[in-house]
């Protein structure tokens, strides 16, 4: 996904990272750390997530009910917010994943014929 | 919903919240520092905690009222902390924004009035003029019906005259009021309808039908006491028997704030076409234009002219809109200006706390920049100063809203019911309230925004640096104070010179000698009705046993009869001069006196040439007249007046020639330009018995002590008569001079707040430049600088934005003073003597206000000074 039109600095345009976070979630339930982490390594560290948009943007979701969080345990035993995917959020990411897809593909075959 | 409903519980956790953001971003630090990275670099990487923090907690809460609220204590804190500086400003807001609000109401009950008619904007009057009128004059009924029948332009026209009418029945005493009679359809034209009862109906203006009578609301309540089985009551009108027939609402009282209406009967003179006694208005037709309603009637009036050469010859009419004849349409430039005027002392009061907060600003860069550092925003900061700048002018505006009341209260004295117009109430109403509250918040806003955006732009890092210097201490800061201080200058001239003129004027005004003694003198005014008092001898007998009456009474020097009192203007006379060309189309009018034979004893005043009136002018022998000696001088330059002869002209027939006897010194007598002295005629009594008359009395007792006793006189002779007006001679002259003494007063009043309030802007301003200059005064003595070039240094710099301002605001002020022309009596707009004044009063305030800082600068020890910081 190297063409998920990264600023010049790696960081991402508004409303394509509430899209990620919706995504990354999809495979289970994770804190602020564990996604940005999560994002970064799948991009093959082309995608940077910075804090300062990331936690807005997760508060933002939650607000809205795109997500659910818990407090629990992490892995190293910290006391850590997680996460979750809510069904509405669901829907969301599949309705935000169709029409970026479509645009890519548009994109795409303009630059391809041109 | 779903946002409002998890904010909602999300309120209830507030402490939760905080401490859940909190560990979830030090979670974050913590798992980075162990990635590997330092915490330092963790940190770098993470941004400003805090206001990542403060973003998401706004997420969570009604950030907007919650940082309103925090902003508001904050503020009241803030202003707490300096009671002296926040004292002051909200004072100097209390008077702006308050006398700003008395005017406005002032000024808005003045142009909103309509006095209910329907959709005022459509009623016009219809005035008519004819070759032998040089001025407005009435229509008589035949032109009326006439023009009823044949205009298109307008929906419906209605005639008035208005009389005196002396009201009486079993309820009380007799009454004297205001009676229009009116064609039938008057009150459908302007859209109006009693209270109760029924309106007039064209069979009530039928010769011959029964007088009826409509009755103000007023009256109804104050004579009648509301009777509630008022209708069909009979009530003596001058004498004649009228039913009633209805009450109007109240304040419903068009025309001209009658009391009373009665159907306009068109009996034998008044079908006379030449009998011009008569009001028109009318309703625009519904599409009609203003232009086309004129053009139409115009040239109706011109058919007219040519259909009756005799009654109507060169008769020409005009439509104007009823707003410009009524209300205080005249006065409306005098009382935009006083809305300007309170305007520009709202501006000062507002250049002055934004001064004091430019000072201000200084000592509080260090605050500011420390709460930058911290991360906040620049936008929050500006909006933390503007709260600051909106709960000063909100408390400004409280106590402007007392001010306001004790600003009307003291208008509402200073005016009282006669000089007031009827249909103006002045309150606090909803629509004050609403414009209060917007200034207030709107003067807040003006002030503050530009020292907060000049502290919002601080450097943070010098600033805690150097404790707190940089700020608003810049020669930019200085360039906008003293830019403040030019404005503050410049509107208070042109204030100074407004209140200035008026002041003159009313010194001019009240320095003048009328031309008689009016010390010691009771005035009270008669109308005998046609009905009771038929003939003139009637009206000769009546005031004669009134005259002996009152003259028996204890403390009765003298008693006479006149037309017109001084500064109440004359009777207008067509006239012609022995010897001088003829013109019967249009001869030339003078305002003459009727006068009775103890008229000039009783005014103190003595002939410059021949002699007075006797008792028996105007019945017997020779014909006579006065003149007074503008009237000789004018026409008789260098001429012994006596022995000219004069006569009036009635109707195009001229009287009999009139040879004047003797001449008088002048008298003021015109009531609207109060020093001119015109040249005028004095008509004998008995020639003329008039039945409407001022009866005066010199005294030997203080005047007023006689009301009662001159009431029961007339009563004695006539219980159905009543007395108005009861009121002594200086009484009288005080209330023609009331206009320039009111608008002078509250001019002045507002001249003396700007004054203070721009001298203490300068003073802030000069203190505060001293201060920040502290150090550079101190070497400059250390350098061997004398006392004196230190107060030259100082009074350079304040005297140069008084300069600047003095400039500007006399070109303004010639501008402006313009429209103080109505009012103004014996002064020119461009006096020089005020315009001077004015200049000097300011500068010598500016003096002062540079002084006390120029001691404290020369008074600098240099040592204590270097060393400071």
């Amino acid at each position: 996904m190297g063409k998920e039109k990264p600023r010049p600095d790696g960081t991402l345009v508004q409303g394509t990272l509430d899209m990620l976070v919706l995504k990354t979630l999809t495979r289970g339930a994770m804190h602020g750390y564990g996604i940005a982490q999560s994002i970064q390594q799948i991009s093959d560290e082309v995608l940077r997530v910075e804090e300062g948009s990331l936690y807005p943007a997760l508060h933002r979701l939650e607000l809205d009910g795109m997500i659910d969080s818990e407090w629990g345990q992490s892995t190293n035993n910290r006391r850590a917010k997680f996460y979750s995917l809510t069904s509405q959020g669901r829907k969301q990411l599949s309705k935000e994943a169709g029409e970026w897809k479509r645009l890519a593909e548009a994109i795409a075959r303009v630059l391809e014929t041109a | 919903m779903r946002r409002i409903r998890k904010k909602l519980q999300a309120l209830w956790r507030r402490r939760r919240l905080d401490r859940d953001l909190e560990d979830e971003l030090r979670f974050h630090l913590e798992m980075k520092a162990e990635e590997g990275s330092s915490p330092l670099e963790a940190r770098r990487s993470f941004g400003n905690p805090s206001a990542l923090k403060e973003v998401c907690r706004d997420m969570w809460t009604f950030a907007t009222f919650e940082t309103w609220w925090r902003d508001i204590r904050y503020a009241l804190r803030t202003l707490g902390r300096s009671p002296g500086f926040t004292a002051v400003a909200v004072i100097a807001l209390a008077l702006g924004i308050g006398a700003d609000t008395a005017i406005f109401t002032i000024v808005n009950g003045a142009f909103s009035w309509d006095a209910g008619l329907d959709r005022i904007d459509r009623v016009v009057f219809l005035s008519t003029t004819d070759a032998s009128h040089s001025q407005d004059f009435g229509a008589s009924y035949p032109d009326f019906r006439d023009f009823r029948a044949r205009v298109k332009s307008l929906s419906g026209l209605a005639a008035y005259s208005m009389i005196p009418a002396n009201v009486s029945d079993s309820s009380g005493l007799p009454d004297r009021y205001w009676c229009v009679q009116m064609s039938a359809n008057g009150f459908s034209v302007v859209g109006q309808k009693p209270l109760f009862g029924r309106d007039f109906t064209p069979a009530d203006e039928r010769p011959g039908a029964p007088p009826v009578l409509m009755l103000g609301h007023h009256v109804w309540q104050q004579r009648y006491g509301a009777d509630p089985n008022i209708l069909g009551k009979t009530v003596r009108v001058n004498e004649v028997p009228m039913t009633v027939i209805g009450v109007m609402p109240a304040d419903r009282r068009f025309p001209e704030d009658t009391d009373l209406w009665t159907a306009l009967v068109p009996d034998a003179a008044r079908e006379r076409r030449d009998n011009r006694s008569l009001m028109l208005f009318g309703r625009l037709a519904d599409g009609a234009r203003l232009a086309s309603a004129r053009t139409e009637v115009d040239t109706l009036a011109r058919g007219l002219a040519a259909e009756y050469p005799d009654a109507d010859k060169g008769l020409t009419a005009e439509v104007r809109p009823i707003i410009e004849i009524t209300g205080l349409y005249s006065h409306r430039p005098i009382l935009a200006a006083m809305f300007v005027a309170v305007g520009f002392v709202l501006l000062i009061a507002c250049a002055d706390v934004a001064n004091m907060l430019l000072a201000r600003g200084a000592a509080r860069a260090r605050e500011i920049s420390i709460r930058v550092a911290i991360g906040a925003g620049r936008a929050r900061i500006v909006r933390q100063l503007l709260m600051e700048s909106v709960v000063l002018s909100l408390a400004g505006g409280f106590l402007g809203w007392l001010v306001a009341l004790g600003g009307l209260r003291w208008f509402d004295a200073g005016t009282g019911a006669i000089a007031k117009p009827l249909w103006l109430h002045l309150s606090l109403d909803r629509t004050t309230f609403i414009y209060l509250a917007a200034i207030s918040i709107g003067t807040g806003i003006l002030f503050g925004m530009a020292p907060a955006l000049r502290l919002a732009r601080v450097d943070i890092n010098s600033t805690i640096k150097d404790g707190g210097n940089g700020a608003a201490g810049g020669t930019r800061g200085l360039h906008l104070s003293n830019a403040l201080v030019v404005l503050e200058m410049a509107l208070c001239v042109v204030l100074m010179v407004g209140a200035g003129l008026l002041i003159r004027s009313a010194t001019k005004l009240y320095g003048t000698p009328i031309g008689v003694d009016s010390s010691s003198v009771l005035t009270m005014r008669l109308n005998l009705p046609e009905a009771k008092y038929p003939r003139p001898a009637d009206v000769v007998s009546f005031h004669y046993r009134l005259k002996t009456g009152l003259e028996s009474l204890p403390g009765v020097e003298a008693t006479a009869l006149a037309s017109n009192l001084p500064l109440g203007g004359w009777m207008d006379q067509n006239y012609e001069l022995e010897g001088a060309a003829p013109d019967p189309a249009r001869s030339p009018r003078i305002g003459a006196i009727v006068a009775s034979s103890g008229y000039f004893r009783v005014m103190r005043l003595a002939p410059l040439r021949g002699r007075l009136f006797t008792d028996s002018d105007g019945l017997a022998g020779l014909p006579v007249v006065m003149v007074n000696q503008s009237f000789a001088s004018k026409f008789w330059p260098g001429e012994d007046p006596l022995g000219k002869r004069l006569r009036l002209v009635w109707a195009r027939a001229p009287q009999p020639w009139l040879t004047v006897v003797g001449m008088v010194p002048d008298v003021l007598q015109n009531f609207r330009r109060l020093l001119e002295r015109d040249p005028l005629i004095y008509l004998p009594y008995q020639e003329e018995p008039e039945r409407v008359v001022f009866v005066v009395s010199r005294t030997r007792v203080p005047p007023a002590s006689l009301t009662q006793a001159f009431r029961r006189e007339v009563q004695g002779l006539d219980e159905n008569l009543p007395v108005y007006e009861v009121r002594t001679l200086g009484e009288r002259i005080a209330q023609n001079r009331l206009a320039v003494g009111l608008f002078g007063a509250i001019c002045s009043v507002f001249a003396v707040i700007a004054l203070v309030l721009s001298s203490v802007g300068l003073y802030a301003v000069m203190a505060h430049a001293v201060s920040r200059r502290t150090q550079e005064i101190g070497i400059r003595m250390a350098m061997g600088g004398t006392a004196r070039d230190i107060l030259q240094m100082v009074f350079a710099q304040g005297m140069r934005p008084l300069a600047i301002g003095l400039a500007i605001g006399l070109v303004l002020a010639l501008g402006v003073t313009r429209v103080l022309r109505i009012v103004l009596t014996g002064v020119s707009p461009f006096d020089t003597v005020t315009f001077l004044s004015v200049v000097l009063v300011l500068v010598l305030a500016g003096a002062l206000g540079c002084a006390i800082p120029a001691r404290r600068a020369i008074r600098v020890d240099p040592v204590a000074a270097l060393r400071r910081d």
